[in-house]
C-alpha cells in the first residue's frame, strides 16, 4: 500500500516527500502489529528450481516454500514433513518413508511419485545439475549422472501413491537429514511439463507443498515475499502470515534500512558487526563452518614434518584473531568439526573429539616445537607464501596469520590475495604452500568435514595423509555404518588424529552476526541449509 | 544524411562485433568457473557440467556459437540465475538504470548548463565563486561517496526519501542526485569557461552595439555558441554515469543492470557478463551517434555528409 501511494505522487516537490515520508513510518510501525516480518538477505534467489538450486539464500526460500519428506528442526533433529514416518532395513540400505495425504498448492496430490519424478530428474545428466553428487549414495546415482546408466534406474522406487522406498549403496545414518535439503524436494511433475525450462523461473511457473508460498519474484528482482500456503497440512500452525524479503548487497545500506525501522533482521559483517555488539537487538547465529589453513605437504617437504605443523599452529592465537581481528560473529574453534553441529546421545562432537594443541596457541612451545621440526628436517629458515581470498576478511585474515606466523624464528611469510574463484582452482591443484580455506555443512554430520582430509578426497588440497585416518573413515562407512554409536566413536577418533597430527589448523568456527527484532520471535536458525525457517515465527 | 547514417550503423555493428570477441576471450582467460559451488566439485563433475552448458567445446566452436546467438539477441542463460535467460535478466533489470541514469543526466546537464551560464554571466561575483566551489566539490567526491551521505542524511536522518529499494518515484530521487552530480559538475565548468569565451567574442560586442537586451544575447548567441563543447563531452559524461550506476545501484539497492554487472562478474557470470558489455557498448554508440547529430542542429557549418572527415 505504501508504495502504491508512492508511486502515485511521482514528481511532487520536497515538501510533500516529508510529510510522505512521515506518513511511511506510521504505516510501518501500525504494520508491527501484523504478523509481518520484513526480512534482509544479501542475495537475490539464483533460482527456485531446486534441482539446479546451489546457493544458501535460494534454499533458505525453497525450504519455506516446499517440503521434503523430513523437516530440519531444532537441536540437530529431523521433523515429520510430507512423510509421517520412516523406517531403515536392518542393513541400512533401504529406507522406506510412509507420506501423508497432502497438497500442492494448485490442489494437486502430493505423492511418492513425485518424489521419485524430482530425484530422478536431478540425477538426470540432461538436467546438469550442480548438485547431483550429493546423492552418489543413493544406488546407480553416480552411474547415471556420468551418463552410464538410464535414469530409471535411480535407487528409488514408489508402491503406490504414499509409500516412497530409498535404496542406498551403503548405509548412510545421516540420510535422515539428506531428506530435508531442497535438492531432496518433490516436484509436481505436471508443473515440470507444463513450463518445461522456465519452470520455476518466477513465482507463478512453480507449485508450492511447503509452509508458504512465493509471490512477486519476478526471477530476478530483490523482493519477493513468503505468504502463508492455507493448503499446507500443517497450515494451523503458522502464524505469520507474510515474510517480506528484500535483497540487499551492500551491508552499509542495509544497516541504515534497519535503523529507519524498514526491516525486523538484518546481517551484520566485519566491523558493521563490531559496532553494533552493544546494540540490543545483536544476535549471533554459528553456523558449520570452520575456517583453516591448509598445508601443501605434497610440494613443500618441510611441511611433513608434525612438529613444524603444530609449531604453526601454536603460534596463532586464535582468540586474539576472532576478538580483535574478525570482530565479527565468529567464535573460537573447537577442532576441525564445528562446534554445536552434530550431536549424539546429548554430546557434541567438537566438545568430545577436543583436543587441546589442536586450536590452542602458546608462542613459547611453538617456538621449541618449530626449532625441532627444523633441525629434524635439517633446514635453517623457511620461507612461505599464504594463499588467500581478496574479500575483506580474508585479507585481514591473512595479515594477522602472516604476523602471527613470522614469530617463529626462521619462517619467513609471504602473503598473496587473489579473487576467491582463482584462489580454489590453485588449492585444487596444490599451487600454494600454505592456503586459507572454509567449508560449510551440506548436512549435520561430522563425516561432511571428516571426509575432506582423507587421503583422496579432491578436495583435500594439501594431501596431508594418515592411513589410521583414512581407515577409520572407511570403517565408518562400511562395517560400523549401521551402529551409531560404533560409527561416532570412530570419527571422534578420526578427528583426534587429524588434530594431534595437526593435518590442518582450524582457525575460527564462523558465526552470522545480525540484529533481529525483539518483536519478531520463533525464528529457527540452523548452523546449516536452510540455515533459518520462519513456519513458527511470529511477531509479538 | 542517410548514407552518414548508414555508414554510422555500419561501424556501429563493427565496434560491437570487436567488444564482444575481446569480451569473450577475455572471459575465457578468466581463472576459475562459473559453476557455484566450485569448491564442493570434484574436476570430474565440473567436466560433466561443462560439457551440458557445451564448455568442453574447443574454445573456436564455442565463440561461433556465441556469435550465431548474438546475431538472434540470444545471449544464453546465465549461470548464476540458472534458469533465466540473459536477454530477460537484462530486460527485466534495464529499465530502473534508464530511469536513474536518463534522471541523472538530464539533471545534472541542465543544472550544469545553468549553474555554469550564471557563472560566467556574473563572472568574478560571488556567484560565479560558489558556482565554482559547487562543481568542484562535485567533481571530486566520487558518486560512491555522495551516495553514502546522501543515504545517510537524506534518508536515515531526515528520512525525505527512502534509503533504498525500488517502487515509485520518490526511490529513484537519492540515486539519481548521486548520478547527477559528476555530469552537473563537468557541464558547470565547461559552460563557464565556453560562456565567458563567447562573451567576449566580437560578434557578442557587436551585438551589444545593435542594442539587443542582455538576455536575448545570452539567449540567442551567447548560449547556442557555447553548446558545441557541452555536446562533445556527453559521451564521456554517459560513460560516468554507466560506471558510476554500478556503484550507485549496489548501494541503493536498484535492481538495475549495473547492479547486476558487478555480480555477474563477481561469479564469472560469462552469459551475462558478455550480454551486459553488449548493451553497455551499444547505449554509448547510440550516444555518440546522437551528439553527432545534435551538433548538426546546433551548428549548421558542422555537416553530417559521408564525405565529412
Amino acid at each position: 500500500m505504501k508504495l502504491n501511494s508512492l508511486a502515485k505522487l511521482g514528481g511532487v516537490a520536497l515538501l510533500s516527500a516529508v510529510v510522505l515520508a512521515g506518513c511511511g513510518s506510521k504505516s510501518s510501525q501500525s504494520g508491527s502489529k501484523k504478523q509481518e516480518i520484513s526480512w534482509m538477505t544479501p542475495s537475490a534467489i539464483a533460482t527456485m528450481d531446486t534441482s539446479k538450486m546451489t546457493d544458501l539464500y535460494s534454499a533458505q526460500v525453497a525450504n519455506g516454500t516446499n517440503e521434503g519428506l523430513l523437516r530440519m528442526a531444532k537441536n540437530n533433529k529431523v521433523d515429520p514433513g510430507v512423510a509421517k514416518s520412516y523406517s531403515t532395513s536392518k542393513d541400512g540400505l533401504t529406507w522406506t518413508f510412509n507420506l501423508r495425504h497432502s497438497k500442492w498448492n494448485n490442489g494437486d496430490p502430493v505423492t511418492a511419485k513425485d518424489f521419485v519424478f524430482s530425484w530422478q530428474r536431478t540425477v538426470n545428466p540432461k538436467t546438469a545439475s550442480q548438485y547431483a553428487y550429493i546423492f552418489a549414495n543413493i544406488k546407480n546415482a553416480a552411474k547415471i549422472n556420468s551418463g552410464k546408466m538410464a535414469v530409471s534406474k535411480l535407487g528409488v522406487k514408489a508402491e503406490g501413491n504414499y509409500k516412497f522406498v530409498v535404496t542406498l549403496d551403503k548405509p548412510q545414518s545421516f540420510f535422515k537429514f539428506m531428506v530435508t535439503q531442497p535438492e531432496f524436494f518433490p516436484q509436481n511433475p505436471k508443473t515440470v511439463a507444463k513450463y518445461g525450462s522456465s519452470f520455476a523461473s518466477n513465482s507463478t511457473k512453480n507449485s508450492y507443498n511447503g509452509p508458504f508460498v512465493l509471490k512477486g519474484w519476478n526471477g530476478t528482482n530483490d523482493t519477493w515475499t513468503l505468504t502463508k500456503n492455507k493448503d499446507y497440512w500443517n497450515a494451523k500452525s503458522v502464524k505469520i502470515q507474510d515474510v517480506k524479503f528484500q535483497a540487499i548487497k551492500t551491508p552499509s545500506t542495509a544497516l541504515n534500512s534497519y535503523n529507519s525501522g524498514k526491516l525486523d533482521f538484518t546481517t551484520l559483517s566485519g566491523t558493521l558487526a563490531a559496532n553494533n555488539k552493544k546494540n540490543k537487538d545483536y544476535v549471533v547465529f554459528p553456523e558449520a563452518s570452520t575456517s583453516y589453513m591448509e598445508f601443501n605437504t605434497k610440494k613443500i617437504p618441510a611441511l611433513r614434518n608434525t612438529d613444524i605443523r603444530k609449531a604453526m599452529a601454536l603460534a596463532i592465537d586464535k582468540k586474539q584473531m576472532v576478538n580483535k581481528v574478525m570482530q565479527g560473529g565468529d567464535i573460537t574453534p573447537k577442532g576441525f568439526v564445528p562446534a554445536d553441529m552434530a550431536k549424539h546421545n546429548g554430546k557434541d562432537f567438537a566438545a568430545q573429539a577436543y583436543v587441546k594443541s589442536g586450536t590452542d596457541s602458546n608462542l613459547a612451545e611453538a617456538k621449541t616445537l618449530f626449532a625441532k621440526g627444523m633441525k629434524q628436517v635439517g633446514k635453517k629458515s623457511l620461507s612461505l607464501t599464504l594463499l588467500g581470498a581478496d574479500d575483506d576478511d580474508t585479507k585481514r585474515a591473512t595479515e594477522f596469520v602472516q604476523s602471527q606466523l613470522t614469530k617463529l624464528p626462521g619462517l619467513k611469510i609471504n602473503n598473496q590475495n587473489i579473487p576467491f574463484k582463482s584462489k580454489l582452482s590453485r588449492a585444487q591443484n596444490q599451487q600454494f604452500d600454505l592456503v586459507l580455506s572454509a567449508w560449510i555443512a551440506d548436512y549435520p554430520d561430522p563425516s561432511n568435514f571428516l571426509d575432506l582430509m582423507t587421503s583422496n578426497n579432491p578436495q583435500n588440497d594439501g594431501k596431508w595423509s594418515n592411513k589410521q585416518y583414512d581407515a577409520l573413515m572407511k570403517k565408518s562407512e562400511s562395517t560400523d555404518a549401521n551402529n551409531e554409536t560404533a560409527r561416532w566413536n570412530d570419527m571422534v577418533q578420526a578427528e583426534k588424529i587429524l588434530m594431534n597430527q595437526q593435518g590442518v589448523v582450524p582457525l575460527y568456527q564462523q558465526g552470522q552476526a545480525a540484529l533481529l527484532k525483539s518483536s519478531v520471535k520463533g525464528v529457527q536458525p540452523f548452523p546449516t541449509s536452510p540455515q533459518y525457517d520462519w513456519a513458527k515465527s511470529y511477531v509479538k | 544524411m542517410v548514407k552518414y547514417l548508414g555508414k554510422r550503423i555500419f561501424y556501429i555493428i563493427l565496434t560491437l562485433f570487436i567488444v564482444s570477441t575481446i569480451t569473450f576471450f577475455l572471459m575465457k582467460f578468466m581463472p576459475g568457473t562459473p559453476l557455484t559451488n566450485q569448491a564442493k566439485l570434484t574436476p570430474g563433475q565440473i567436466h560433466q557440467i561443462y560439457k551440458q552448458y557445451g564448455l568442453d567445446k574447443p574454445v573456436w566452436q564455442q565463440y561461433l556459437v556465441y556469435l550465431a546467438g548474438v546475431v538472434h539477441g540470444n545471449f544464453g542463460i546465465s549461470f548464476q540465475f540458472s534458469n533465466q535467460a540473459v536477454s530477460y535478466l537484462i530486460g527485466s533489470r534495464i529499465g530502473p538504470s534508464l530511469i536513474i541514469g536518463g534522471q541523472g543526466m538530464i539533471l545534472g546537464v541542465l543544472v550544469g548548463l545553468v549553474l555554469g551560464s550564471l557563472g560566467a554571466v556574473k563572472a568574478n561575483t560571488w556567484i560565479d565563486t560558489t558556482s565554482t566551489i559547487v562543481s568542484i566539490l562535485l567533481v571530486s567526491i566520487p558518486s560512491f561517496v555522495l551516495a553514502v551521505l546522501l543515504q545517510y542524511y537524506l534518508g536515515l536522518k531526515l528520512k525525505w526519501f527512502p534509503i533504498a529499494d525500488w517502487g515509485g518515484f520518490m526511490y529513484t530521487v537519492l540515486p539519481t542526485l548521486a548520478l547527477a552530480a559528476s555530469p552537473l559538475a563537468e557541464t558547470a565548468r565547461f559552460m563557464r569557461t565556453e560562456m565567458v569565451d563567447v562573451l567576449s567574442s566580437d560578434y557578442i560586442e557587436l551585438a551589444k552595439a545593435k542594442g539587443l537586451g542582455k538576455v536575448g544575447i545570452i539567449y540567442h548567441h551567447a548560449l547556442r555558441n557555447s553548446l558545441i563543447p557541452i555536446i562533445t563531452i556527453i559521451g564521456p559524461l554517459t560513460v560516468n554515469i554507466m560506471t558510476g550506476s554500478m556503484v550507485v545501484e549496489n548501494i541503493f539497492s536498484v535492481p538495475g543492470i549495473g547492479e547486476q554487472f558487478v555480480k555477474s562478474v563477481l561469479t564469472n557470470d560469462y552469459p551475462t557478463i558478455m550480454g551486459l558489455t553488449i548493451v553497455y557498448c551499444a547505449m554509448l554508440c547510440v550516444v555518440l551517434l546522437i551528439t553527432d547529430i545534435l551538433y548538426g542542429l546546433i551548428d549548421p557549418r558542422i555537416r553530417l555528409s559521408g564525405n565529412s572527415n
